[in-house]
């Protein structure tokens, strides 16, 4: 059933198909709720919770209520690309606090941390689809190497 | 009168150690001073003087920025210019045979490279401990 409607903002006409929902039929992107089709002479399409990968790799808090990060007790630098990638969606970008359930200060930290990496191309393959992979083939000044100090990142 | 002793400088005791440098095309430096270094220069003649920014002269002659990092930071004697005979950069791996031959040192890197995350493998990437997992209802993008 598709429903034209004309777009408030730019007056344009906006073809749209009923609501949209976020799934895909592809497995291996959606952890939590898998939709597989199955094709006999029946279409079957149903959906799975399947426990991330990540669960027997956690760290165990003493007590709950403290932040990750802070529990943990580590001195993370820009470099630490494996402990940042874990903050990261797979276009490159930071997720919300709600997710991390980090506390303000590390949050901040975090963000700031994963904006070096990203600026000294530590993590290439964290992209957007329209982005250069490769840091060499950067503009300017920005193909060439940079370190950061992590004293100047100052969260109070 | 009086008399003055006169100084001859002579360096037949000039002696150190040859030192090679490689790779000084992944030389690192801060974001901020890439744009905004500038290095001077000036030809002798009139309206000759230029002022080059850090990434131009790097992408000019990659070897350059540590050669004058170095010079400028020894005393401006006159045994400087001869001190610096004995050091060789090299912008990539590429080191003549007859240098690589007498090399008997290396000297350790002050700051170690970092590894960037295509270069780890899927395994080590997985098993890492994590810091957090994803909540029951999120999805994944």
């Amino acid at each position: 059933m598709s429903v034209l409607r004309i777009s408030r903002f730019n007056g344009a006409l906006k073809h749209v198909l009923g609501e949209s929902r976020a799934f895909s039929l592809c497995p291996r992107l959606q952890l939590k709720q898998l939709e597989e089709a199955q094709e006999g002479k029946t279409l079957v399409i149903s959906a799975k919770i399947i426990p991330s990968e990540r669960e027997p790799y956690v760290l165990k808090k003493d007590h709950s209520s403290a932040c990750p990060v802070c529990a943990s007790g580590l001195d993370i630098k820009h470099t630490d690309v494996l402990i940042l990638s874990q903050f990261v969606r797979t276009d490159g970008c930071m997720l919300p606090r709600r997710i991390t359930g980090l506390c303000n200060k590390q949050q901040k930290r975090m963000s700031i941390l994963v904006a070096m990496a990203h600026k000294a191309g530590l993590m290439p393959n964290l992209n957007p689809s329209y982005s250069k992979k490769d840091p060499k083939r950067r503009y300017q000044w920005k193909k060439f190497n940079k370190y950061f100090d992590e004293s100047t990142i100052k969260v109070k | 009168m009086s008399c003055t002793s006169l100084l001859i400088v002579c360096f037949i005791d000039d002696c150190g150690d040859h030192v090679i440098v490689i790779n000084s095309a992944d030389i690192a430096i801060s974001e901020e001073e890439w744009k905004k270094r500038v290095y001077f220069h000036h030809t002798g003649y009139p309206g000759g003087a230029t002022w080059t920014l850090a990434w131009e002269l790097h992408s000019k002659d990659p070897t350059l920025i540590l050669k004058k990092a170095v010079y400028n930071s020894m005393d401006g004697n006159l045994q400087r210019r001869y001190t610096m005979e004995r050091l060789h950069i090299f912008s990539g791996e590429n080191v003549p045979v007859n240098l690589l031959k007498n090399v008997s040192n290396q000297i350790r890197q002050i700051r170690p490279v970092p590894k960037r995350l295509d270069h780890y493998m899927e395994e080590e990437i997985k098993k890492f401990p994590k810091l957090i997992d994803y909540p029951k209802d999120y999805i994944l993008r």
